[in-house]
């Protein structure tokens, strides 16, 4: 038998350090069968979510909650690196920092308490949350669903939604909001939330199959042809519903209703792609305890999925806002909300400034790997993609909605720039998701409440 | 200061209703307008009146009951303000009970339009199940343990409950999740051939120990244990004996390893050594010469010591771990058998004993096996046209070669498992085919009696009916048996659902598990905690082996371990304590129809022995949670003064009177805070205000209320929360915080004065009671009827508080209140579009 300690020690390296970079533990991505395709079907540079060489274009989002202790995260004018970006040293080239972006819809207007979640509803729509406990949700498209209803299942998934917080609080959310607001950054219609997942392993298993590496390609063909063989059936039971609802029930079940239709066109667009994706990476066995590493697995699997482009579209919800989570690793006891109402205490605006930081770090660590994998036309992954890292509430302890933390990282394929500190000031953020669904492709002049683009500042 | 009363004079004067019933218009020409508008004239119209009318509420602008109906949003706010006491505000001249009902009826009658005979049930939607509900469904209907929280994300809340047509969303997730748990539930559960070698199944659940505490079926890697399992054979012969077994550990890696004994009749069929890994599966096969009678499984496990004693130590530390679990024992045989038993829950599917051989047979016995499971699954009477479907899609499956008739049907019920009918709760009412007497046509009726089995079913036990709910809904005779079955419900053990589902977010007591306080900081101990964790740190490094300890480093180590006694006290059981503390109570209640007013006021509760230290109460003894008498002179007694709701309303290391306050004020009083005003100015100078003196939260809170724009909110919560002052974050009590003395003395928004925390509660319980009995009213039929309330549900809202009132504020009432009321017992008709401006 083994010698118990030498089998322990293989495994001292900490485990489940899913990818590293380099790419080191991954397989080469199928982006040469891909491409292959993209080439057959005739598909040029022009085409939604395409770089200038023809290389898959990504977008991500990501969000934290509760604002910046501003003065320890702007960087200065000339892009020196405040304290809470210091995780970001090494990676300067790779991103900007917006300065003077802001969310006007996300301020209190004639609606009161409940900021945090009205935040977060605005974040990536860019619109009013209707203040209601849940009867009549509603607030606006979110960028992200705009570019992946533009992408018409050119990849596996239209989108990947993902978030690490798995804390809900019981009863009503933030101050007469329904907690969808609170829970979800993508949202397909200005009513319907786009669920997020919150398991790495349900995550890999969506993208890859489930099982053994050798199991996952066979496991994944088998789901798909369950699913094909049960959807006409659920089609024609839909149907006969539909007929027989009222017209307030119909309303209600024309979002189901669509999601299954969105989901056959899927299927049938997934029957054009020959093989499923491959990784050699291991199957994560679920929620990690640290929430370091949880993140970090959470940036994987987006890796993973950008790198394999079974999407080219993800969001992920780090913590929901108003997170009151505690960092006892970081010797802060106290919860992230209750500390960022810090009265401008030094002690305390320092604790924030520390758990931003935090959060950064993990964040540099996902550029890190995005900037060493080598994607189909020789650039990175991060040269080829639009990554947004902030939130819409800029100052956590007077909840204002100015001058938002806002990171744009890598090069959109070469046509956004990288490494300053640029001033956009006292624009709509949403002016920069026009600019950044422009450059992906999608042609609009006007998304959420914005005034214009960004696209001489981006 | 009063202002000219000006404009008023046509104010509801000018009656002129149009599509109202002859009676409604009788009620409206009665003398009560007049009495109404003198009401609002003095008691109203000086502060909400003008271009500069309070809280933008402009009187003026009602010339008639007209103008006022079509507003009900607002006439809405008014009748709640008027309610809950907060309008007219302290100072004023209140009104009375009898103007109070005045109004009310008034605004409820010609305002809302409400006819109190024949109440509207206001708008429903179609629901999807939620997480627990699918879940729940899925493991009654299939026969199969179903955890839905594993594979599904939690749904989204509104209006407090997750349980919400309208927050129930759907997206692509869940459609694929759906697809994927049908298949995976229909695998697991439902047989695809008829007969098999009789076999019998266990876990390590059915194994006694004779050695060790594990919980379940998996055991610690790092402790001894024994533990053994006899089965008896009625039969000589050769068995085969298939033992599947699950290696587990933390997520990070635990260096610990354990030796596993496996013997059979006491002889060793196998022995190894496992240690730390991954949900691990390891399958063993053995096969057995057996006599007729008893045998006996065993399982012996026993940790592998290491010589690094202080690294094991160091492993605990983490809180990594090792585990082993005995996943699954089949024993399969006498495998030369003629006697073929059906497989396990084969009756629960099929009807016979094997399937008929010709085709036309098959696809009859098909029908029936689909029809028969397809009504359980829809919980609604199915049509032929969809059986027809569901039969297609068996024999297109079964006719190919190799499969049999069962995996066809399997495959069906993959499709019916995934469908809108089982996924949703299709509703349905007896459609009118009669015109009422004055010609018009009835927008609303009684749903019939499936749908009303459905909605007692996932009302009181989260899942689908029984047998009994459909035989009645069947026969047409629910209804007429309507308070014998709810009884028949509440008694079941399905009702406790009810308690986790309704209490868990209501009180919140779902959430205690989740709760991170930090009981070192808490308690106060955080400077010494660190001071001697670095101490020890440093000198445990710098240590080597059997170095002296001097009796200084001895007596620090021991209090350095008492603290972490003290925080570790403050674990997993004494939250499951907590929380089961709130939810006892209100069973206690419920079971023995005791007055809800308990839950603001009592002198009992439910204890264990952690939980009573925990409070500081003396003589209660044992893990078992128990009733338990209040000695007089304790502060406990009602939800107030629970642990659970005392935690969840704190911030990681200090208590939060506003969060508690608001706690009161929304579930219990069901006066929300108004909305806060604009931006949040912020309080700069607080931090010098004090003169580098910490101040207590009182007078940090004080500092919130000096501008009367924090007040018109915190003047309602602060006050409640600092009478809870007393509790610190954990519940615990204390006499003071940082030295301050706590003066839990204060005044509510409604005027009433109190010296203490016992003041307050008898406050609530005499003077407050309906308010209660109104908040938990609204509560429960938000829960029952699956949406948020509407103004065209303050009738039902009164009526079933005046029930539960005359009955002394008895559950029994309440809950036949619901279950009678308008939204529960009737639906408006598909035709019906909204009718009213929201």
């Amino acid at each position: 038998m083994k010698n118990a300690n030498q089998v322990a020690d293989g495994y001292r390296i900490r485990r489940r350090k899913l990818l590293k970079a380099g790419g080191v533990a991954v397989a080469l991505p199928l982006l040469s069968s891909l491409s292959r395709k993209e080439t057959e079907a005739g598909w040029v540079s022009e085409e939604v979510g395409t770089t200038s060489t023809g290389a898959p274009l990504r977008m991500a989002f990501m969000s934290i909650p509760n604002g910046v202790q501003q003065d320890h995260w702007f960087p200065t004018e000339d892009f020196q690196l405040n304290e809470s970006m210091k995780p970001l040293e090494k990676l300067k080239e790779h991103f900007q920092v917006i300065g003077g972006l802001d969310h006007i819809n996300a301020t209190a207007g004639p609606d009161g308490a409940g900021d945090h979640a009205r935040a977060s509803a605005t974040f990536l729509t860019g619109m009013r949350a209707r203040k209601t406990a849940g009867s009549d949700i509603h607030v606006g498209v979110s960028v992200d669903q705009v570019a992946a209803q533009s992408m018409k299942n050119r990849t596996r998934l239209p989108s990947l939604e993902l978030t690490s917080d798995v804390v809900r609080n019981s009863g009503s959310c933030d101050s007469g909001y329904a907690c969808a607001y609170q829970y979800n950054l993508a949202w397909s219609s200005p009513s319907t939330p786009v669920t997020p997942e919150s398991n790495p392993r349900q995550v890999f298993e969506r993208l890859f199959g489930a099982g053994a590496p050798q199991e996952r390609a066979e496991n994944f063909a088998k789901r798909q042809a369950s699913d094909r063989s049960v959807l006409d059936f659920v089609l024609e039971e839909s149907r006969t519903v539909q007929r027989d609802l009222g017209s307030q029930d119909k309303r209600k079940f024309d979002e189901y209703f669509s999601v299954v239709r969105d989901f056959e066109k899927r299927l049938k667009s997934a029957e054009e792609f020959r093989e499923p994706p491959q990784t050699a990476a291991d199957t994560p066995s679920g929620i990690p305890h640290d929430f370091a590493e949880y993140m970090s697995l959470m940036y994987d699997m987006l890796l993973l999925a950008f790198q394999t482009d079974s999407t080219r579209i993800g969001t992920l919800l780090l913590a929901y806002d108003g997170s009151n989570r505690i960092f006892p690793q970081l010797g802060v006891p106290e919860g992230h909300h209750y500390l960022t109402h810090n009265q401008r205490v030094p002690e305390l605006a320092k604790k924030v400034a520390k758990i931003d930081e935090y959060y950064l770090s993990s964040f540099a660590s996902f550029l890190d790997k995005m900037s060493k994998i080598e994607d189909i036309d020789g650039h990175s992954l991060l040269h080829n993609s639009m990554i947004i890292y902030g939130g819409a509430i800029a100052d956590g302890n007077r909840h204002t909605h100015e001058n938002l933390p806002v990171i744009l990282a890598g090069n959109g394929g070469g046509s956004i720039k990288s490494g300053r500190f640029v001033r956009a000031d006292k624009q709509p953020m949403s002016n920069l998701f026009v600019s950044m669904l422009n450059r992906f492709g999608v042609h609009v002049d006007q998304f959420g409440d914005s005034n214009g683009s960004l696209d001489e500042v981006v | 200061m009063l202002r000219q009363i000006g404009m008023m004079t046509l104010f509801l004067i000018g009656i002129t209703p149009h599509h109202r019933s002859d009676a409604q218009e009788t009620k409206r020409r009665e003398p009560l307008h007049e009495e109404v508008l003198t009401i609002i004239k003095d008691s109203c119209v000086s502060c909400h009146s003008g271009e500069k009318a309070e809280g933008g509420l402009d009187l003026d602008a009602f010339q008639t009951t007209e103008d006022a109906a079509q507003e009900p949003q607002v006439w809405w706010k008014v009748l709640k303000n008027i309610h809950a006491g907060t309008m007219p505000p302290e100072g004023e001249p209140r009104l009375s009970a009898e103007q109070k009902q005045k109004v009310g009826y008034w605004v409820k009658s010609h305002v809302f339009g409400l006819d109190r005979e024949n109440l509207d049930p206001g708008n429903s939607v179609v629901r999807r199940l939620n997480r627990v509900e699918y879940g729940n469904t899925l493991s009654d209907l299939m026969g199969i343990r179903f955890d839905s929280t594993v594979l599904f994300p939690p749904d989204d809340s509104g209006h407090g409950f997750d349980n919400l047509g309208d927050a129930l969303t759907f997206s692509p997730l869940l459609l694929e999740k759906y697809l994927l748990a049908a298949r995976q539930v229909v695998d697991q559960s439902v047989p695809t051939v008829s007969k098999i070698i009789p076999r019998m199944e266990f876990s390590g659940r059915d194994f006694e120990r004779t050695k060790g505490d594990s919980r379940g079926n998996v055991l610690d890697g790092k402790m001894e244990h024994h533990v053994e399992k006899s089965v008896t054979m009625e039969e000589p012969g050769e068995y085969v004996v298939h033992v599947d077994v699950k290696l587990h550990g933390s997520f990070d890696f635990d260096p610990a390893r354990y030796r596993v004994e496996f013997a059979i009749d006491n002889e060793m069929r196998s022995d190894e050594e496992y240690g730390w890994d991954e949900n691990k599966l390891v399958s063993k096969r053995f096969q057995e010469n057996w006599k007729e009678g008893e045998h006996r499984l065993s399982f012996r496990l026993t940790p592998v010591s290491t010589e690094k004693g202080e690294a094991k130590e160091a492993a605990n530390q983490d809180g990594t771990h090792v585990r082993f679990e005995i996943a699954s024992i089949i024993v399969e045989g006498p495998l030369e058998t003629n006697k073929r038993v059906h497989p396990r829950n084969y009756e629960r599917f099929f009807t016979r004993d094997e399937p008929p051989a010709s085709i036309e047979e098959k696809r009859l016995y098909a029908a029936e096996v689909l029809r028969r499971f397809a009504n359980r699954a829809y919980r609604y009477p199915v049509d032929s046209v969809t059986v027809d479907r569901m039969v297609q899609v068996a024999e297109e499956h079964y006719r190919q070669p190799n499969v049999t008739f069962e995996s066809g049907i399997a495959q069906a019920m993959v499709c019916i498992l995934a469908s809108p009918r089982f996924l949703f709760r299709m509703e349905s009412s007896a459609l009118p085919n009669t015109t009422q007497s004055n010609g018009t046509t009835p927008r609303f009726g009684m749903v019939d009696e499936w749908t009303l089995a459905s909605r007692l079913s996932y009302f009181i036990w989260s899942t689908m009916p029984d047998d009994e709910l459909f035989q009645l809904a069947q026969e047409g005779r629910l209804r007429a048996q309507l308070p014998q079955q709810v009884k028949r419900m509440m008694r079941d053990p399905r009702s406790q659902q009810f308690v986790g589902n309704f209490v868990g977010q209501w009180l919140r007591t779902r959430d205690v598990t989740q709760t991170s306080i930090d009981p070192i900081v808490v308690l106060g101990f955080q400077k010494e905690y660190d001071e001697l964790r670095e101490q020890f740190r440093g000198r445990f490094r710098r240590r080597g082996q059997g170095d002296f300890i001097s009796p200084e480093d001895e007596k620090q180590r021991t209090r350095f371990r008492e603290l972490r006694d003290i925080a570790d006290r403050f674990n997993a059981d004494l939250k499951r304590a907590i929380r089961r503390e709130t939810e006892m109570c209100f069973e206690y209640i419920v079971r023995e129809d005791q007055s809800l007013l308990d839950l603001i006021d009592c002198n009992y509760t439910f204890l264990n022995e952690r939980l009573a230290q925990h409070y500081s109460i003396p003589g209660v003894r044992g893990d078992e949670m128990r009733r338990v008498e209040l000695p007089p002179d304790s502060p406990r007694g009602g939800v107030l003064t629970h642990a659970s709701m005392l935690l969840v309303t704190s911030n990681p290391t200090r208590t939060s009177p506003v969060k508690r306050g608001l706690y009161i004020l929304d579930n219990l009083l069901g006066t929300p805070a108004p909305p806060a005003p604009g931006p949040v100015p912020e309080l700069e100078d607080s931090a010098e205000k004090f003169g580098g003196r910490e101040p207590s939260l009182r007078e940090l809170l004080s500092v919130h209320r000096e501008s009367p724009l924090c007040a018109s909110c915190h003047s309602r919560m602060d006050p409640l929360g600092l009478a809870l002052e007393n509790f610190n974050a954990l519940g615990m009590w204390r006499d003071e915080e940082k030295g301050n003395p706590i003066d839990p003395s204060g005044k509510l928004i409604t005027g009433e004065t109190f010296s203490d925390l016992k003041g307050l509660k008898t406050l609530l319980r005499k003077d407050h009671s309906s308010d209660f009995y109104r908040c938990i009213t609204q509560k429960l039929l938000t829960f029952a009827i699956g949406r948020g309330l509407e103004f065209t549900d303050e009738q039902t809202i009164d009526l079933i508080v005046e029930k539960v009132q005359e009955d002394d504020g008895k559950f029994s009432a309440l809950l036949q209140g619901i279950v009678e009321s308008a939204p529960f017992q009737k639906r408006r008709f598909a035709t019906t579009s909204l009718t009213h401006k929201e």
